[in-house]
């Protein structure tokens, strides 16, 4: 314990930043390599890494402004990494999710077959993603950022074996993203003559610096699952073990994402408040929000319906940001932090759920409130998070967003607050019919049989559900980390405490106010919880655009891969047109030429002696012309 | 000069050794075999040792002065360094894995003698100092691939072999009246002379039809996807070690090291291979035989090396090389895996064959990791390949062209991820399949192994690739 101290002390922090990425990898690889019978010994150091990655992410969060270099790959593409306000404060962010997570997995997944690739996967994507929070150079972000689809692809193969359908949208979708970030990346270090990312600032979003912009926030948003890089996000809630939902798309995905969004808006390119780029990222997000939750509002499963709600949650997450007011990169960040905390938390509480009923669906269970109280509350605390209810943490990120959104432009405020409404009805729904109301169960599970989770579930989710409390009676906890991000840019203001406008507030709880209702009236209509929101699903109109949606009429990813098959066809038949060239007309030509030259061939000498002559006549007259 | 010997002696070991293999296998083929992987890996020491000359900048050379100003010659500088480990690395790797696969065939003696003079010869062709000897080597590489093509002697088999010999020998054809029209502008064959000359535009059209026939770029392509009737090792040489890194290399040694281009060919260049790019990876997205699809895989990932080696960038060109180096670890890691899906399957059609990864599991990640390497996945050598490609293409007088490019790397993605599902997940179709032999499944895991090595260790190959390119002198 002294040398972690005295190590932890050691004023150069440089030695931490090797740690962070080296340790989870080598342990990562330990975890894969002790044979499959010992689980113990796997979720030992799967813990043992957690817990280190932990104390060390602590660590540089006291350490002092670092920055270290190592020569690499050369052409500038140096190992360089750096601690400074934002990498701190991420990194330990993303240390307690995955600490949390983690300590829920190992008891989640016991008896699975998977358990040890998991444990490899899940510790290969902290070392990436640490590497790519700590990352001071363009290109090893990438490098790390890119590598993050490898154990994507792992953990999304893991369950299910003979559907990867899931993996492969995925890892087309994200690959598709990440690819773009590589030509956003390339032409920004060209834009900023450096790849060095503490030397790019405020480069101008005209010419090149647009497309680079462009292409560097379709990355960005593409690990955040935004629109129009989402509808793996769904699937996955089915094909994916519930880890892996709660730790990535719900948590660190999203971290990813918004840390990139957040330091292209604030640092790399100069983007103005109300320039056109501005409207373009605000319309990615509210059209993400809106569309997200219109479907999370009519899902009949738990972790499907939270899966749009990781979706959704984003687009409050780049409305913010993208205002590029500091009060909405200042909302969109504590928003960032709060979705981890109550995301997690319903993720697992979810997972909970699933392991002592065996189903998330919502048709088959009903009424564990009794059962399984402790989930039930920190079900509801992370419920109310997500719907914005005071005190809890939600409520006061999501102010911050409003407040940015009715300063850019009144249609966004409506469209935000709309998603308000929806993600409340949403989880008044969920909510009622999971834990309230009669009991039911899947007609293979007993009744005695339904009890809480082990300790090692609980734990996770009780302290996600404490801190959703936490982070909004004390806002300034988290805002006194967040706010000195912005620097200069923030001009002196505190967002911290109550909200500002008395006028948003109470617009919100007004919303707030009519979900309950449209909820009682849903449910007098139906008189089951569950079927809450189905007057508004089965309206005329919307029930046949809801049907589209649910037959995936508007995936990007079925959309993409039309356009993809149309386009193959079309080269595979240039292709074969040219095949042709050399398999036929060649072929043809040639013998009809030897042909030709066959019929002369008559065995006729008086005739070769004529063509001689005639040849030979020729020659000469060339030659006397020539000459 | 000092030192020279070791150039003759990775030229003519495999080149003079192949003709020892058919008699050593009257003797023992245990022997033969050894004595064919000893070859591959003599050369691939020697081009080792031929490595710290090259990197101080001393020019190891080995001339023979004949009448007519010609000379015989050989010399060894980065480049032809560089170029040399890699063939010869994935070469030797390929022999090894041949001892399991081809031991069951007719033929073997040749087969050997065949693989070996190809590697002896593209050695020759990559040190050699002038323009004749290029020539020479080519068609040699020309006339073993057009043997081992058609080694099943099945009579479509044959034509097919006939299709490839003909494609890169008129390609050579006109490529030699482009050398010989330099002979006659320049008096001298010899490429050190010839150094910082120009080149007519007709003449270098001649010299492209050579090395974009060699080098399998649309439309000079269609052989290669047909060749995949070879036995899966020979494919893997042709696609990965060899054949068609001749094209790419004899580029990278007349237009960067050696002749001026005019500026057009930074323009033009690159439209061919992003149009190469784009219809092949289109095309193997349509293709179910597994062969099939990762020769047009080759055509477009030659296209991303043309095109760092053509637009007229460091990085461009130092991404370009490395492109060379990770696309052959890459791509005959693949090949070597489809031959062992191939040879357990008895069949190349993807569609009669799924859920393999549980009966062949080292097939099924090595292949992962070679397909995450070609896709461009970091940690994977791939990535930084193609993340260089990308940032000279950005940097060059086409920027447009990198947008494209990427496009092609989305392709690239999504045909090899159907490959990969297609073949290793779902329902197992063939529950009594058995893992390849264990010289197989080692030499491709030791490819996808290198592959990842490739990439967390960058910074040896670009350290060489860095040198190479600055020494070119021309940015």
């Amino acid at each position: 314990m002294n040398g972690i101290s005295a190590f932890l002390t050691v004023g150069s922090g440089m030695n931490l930043l090797y740690v962070m990425i080296l340790l989870p990898f080598v342990l990562a690889l330990l975890c894969l390599a002790i044979p499959k019978q010992s689980y113990a010994a796997k979720a030992g150091v799967f813990v043992l890494a957690v817990v280190a990655n932990l104390i060390f992410a602590f660590g540089v969060f006291r350490a002092p402004d670092a920055t270290m270099l190592i020569p690499w790959a050369g052409f500038e593409i140096n190992l360089a990494l750096r601690i400074y306000d934002f990498s701190r404060f991420i990194v330990i962010a993303a240390a307690i999710i995955v600490f949390l997570v983690g300590l829920y997995s190992v008891s989640f997944l016991r008896r699975k077959e998977y358990a040890g690739q998991f444990f490899f996967y899940y510790l290969l994507t902290l070392a990436l993603a640490n590497g790519a929070f700590l990352a001071n150079n363009f290109v090893v972000m990438l490098f790390f950022w890119e590598g993050l689809l490898v154990s994507l692809f792992g953990m999304l193969v893991l369950v299910n074996k003979d559907n990867v359908r899931t993996a492969v949208k995925a890892i087309v979708l994200s690959g598709t993203a990440d690819l773009l970030l590589m030509l956003g990346i390339a032409m920004t270090c060209m834009h900023a003559g450096t790849m060095m990312m503490d030397a790019v600032n405020d480069l101008s979003v005209s010419g090149i610096g647009a497309v680079g912009f462009l292409c560097m926030l379709a990355g960005a948003i593409g690990k955040a699952g935004s629109m129009p890089f989402h509808s793996w996000i769904p699937d996955a809630a089915n094909d994916a073990p519930l880890p892996f939902m709660a730790l990535l798309p719900a948590a660190l995905e999203k971290m990813l994402g918004i840390y990139l969004l957040t330091r292209i808006v604030l640092d790399f390119y100069d983007l103005q408040p109300g320039s056109t780029m501005s409207l373009v990222v605000m319309i990615i997000g509210a059209v993400t929000l809106f569309f997200a939750v219109s479907m999370a509002l009519i899902q009949k499963d738990m972790k499907r319906l939270l899966s749009f709600h990781a979706i959704s949650q984003v687009g409050y997450m780049i409305l913010g940001i993208g205002t590029a007011l500091p009060v909405g990169i200042v909302g969109g960040l504590f928003h960032m932090v709060n979705n981890a905390l109550y995301k997690c938390c319903l993720f697992l509480s979810a997972g909970a759920i699933e392991r002592a009923t065996g189903t998330t669906d919502l048709k088959r269970v009903g009424g564990l409130g009794k059962m399984m109280p402790l989930t039930g509350l920190c079900f509801i605390i992370a419920a109310l998070s997500i719907a914005g209810v005071p005190p809890f943490n939600g409520f006061f990120s999501k102010e911050l967003v409003f407040d940015a959104a009715i300063e850019s432009h009144t249609v966004f405020y409506v469209i935000a607050v709309v998603g308000a409404f929806m993600t409340a009805a949403s989880f008044l729904k969920l909510g009622h019919a999971a834990f309230f109301g009669p009991t039911k169960l899947p007609d293979d599970v007993k009744k005695e049989d339904v009890r809480e989770a082990p300790a090692a579930m609980l734990l996770p989710m009780v302290v996600l559900a404490a801190a959703c409390v936490v982070f909004g009676v004390w806002n300034r906890l988290p805002l006194d980390m967040i706010q000195p991000l912005l620097g200069d840019t923030l001009a002196g203001q505190d967002f911290a405490g109550w909200p500002h406008s008395m006028t948003l507030v109470l617009i919100s709880l007004a919303v707030l106010l009519l979900a309950i209702i449209n909820h009682i009236i849903g449910y007098r209509m139906t008189g089951e919880g569950i079927k809450a929101v189905d007057h508004i699903h089965y309206a005329p109109g919307l029930r046949q655009l809801y049907h589209c949606a649910e037959q995936h009429y508007f995936d990007p990813f079925d959309i993409l891969m039309v356009f993809v098959r149309i386009y193959a066809w079309l080269c595979y038949c240039i292709d074969r047109a040219i095949n042709w060239i050399y398999d036929v007309l060649l072929v043809r030509l040639t013998s009809f030429f030897s042909q030709s030259l066959k019929n002369f061939n008559t065995g006729d000498v008086a005739g070769y002696m004529v063509r001689s002559f005639i040849g030979l006549a020729f020659l000469v007259l060339l030659f006397v012309l020539l000459i | 000069m000092e030192g020279s010997g070791v150039l003759l002696v990775c030229i003519f070991v495999p080149l003079l050794g192949a003709f020892l293999l058919p008699i050593l296998g009257r003797i023992s083929t245990g022997i033969r075999n050894i004595a064919a992987l000893l070859f591959v890996l003599t050369a691939f020491i020697a081009a080792a040792f031929a490595l710290p000359q090259a990197l101080a900048g001393e020019l190891l050379l080995w001339r023979l002065e004949l009448p007519l100003g010609m000379s015989i010659g050989f010399f060894a500088d980065g480049l032809a360094v560089f170029m040399a480990l890699t063939s010869s690395l994935v070469a030797a790797i390929i022999v090894f894995y041949s001892f399991g696969y081809i031991e069951h065939y007719d033929n073997q003696n040749e087969y050997y003698m065949m693989v070996v003079l190809f590697i002896g010869a593209m050695m020759g062709l990559v040190f050699s100092t002038n323009l004749i000897l290029i020539y020479g080597f080519w068609e040699i590489s020309a006339v073993c691939c057009w043997r081992l093509i058609g080694f099943y002697r099945k009579k479509d088999i044959v034509l097919r072999a006939d299709k490839a010999f003909l494609v890169t020998v008129g390609g050579a054809l006109l490529m030699l009246v482009g050398f010989i029209a330099i002979y006659i502008q320049a008096g001298t064959f010899d490429l050190m002379e010839l150094r910082g000359r120009g080149l007519d535009n007709w003449i270098m059209v001649l010299i492209l039809f050579g090395i974009l026939s060699k080098s399998a770029t649309v439309p000079l392509h269609s052989w290669l996807p047909d060749a995949g009737v070879a036995p899966s090792p020979v494919t893997s040489l042709l696609h990965a070690a060899v054949l068609v890194k001749i094209g790419v290399y004899v580029y990278a040694r007349l237009f960067l090291v050696n002749f001026q281009l005019e500026p057009v060919w930074e323009v033009a260049v690159p439209a061919i291979a992003a149009v190469s790019a784009l219809v092949s990876a289109g095309a193997a997205l349509v293709e179910n035989d597994i062969k099939r699809i990762i020769a047009y895989s080759t055509v477009s990932q030659l296209a991303f090396i043309l095109l760092g080696l053509s637009c007229g960038t460091m990085v461009g060109a130092a991404g370009g090389l490395l492109y060379i180096l990770m696309h052959s670890l890459a791509k005959g890691g693949l090949f070597l895996c489809a031959g062992i899906v191939e040879h357990s399957t008895h069949t190349k059609d993807i569609r009669q064959m799924a859920g393999l990864a549980r009966r062949l599991p080292v097939t099924a990640v090595s292949f992962a990791l070679c397909a995450f390497s070609v896709m461009g996945l970091p940690p994977f050598g791939g990535f930084f390949s193609k993340y260089m490609v990308i940032n000279g293409a950005v940097q060059s007088g086409v920027p447009w062209m990198a947008p494209v490019f990427i496009a092609g790397a989305v392709m690239t993605v999504i045909y090899l991820l159907r490959v990969y599902v297609k073949v290793f997940f779902g329902k197992l179709t063939h529950p009594d399949l058995k893992e390849g032999s264990w010289e197989m499944v080692s030499s491709v895991a030791l490819l996808g192994l290198l592959s990842l090595l490739a990439g967390i260790f960058i910074n040896i190959p670009s350290g060489l690739v860095s040198f190479i390119v600055e020494s070119m002198g021309r940015w």
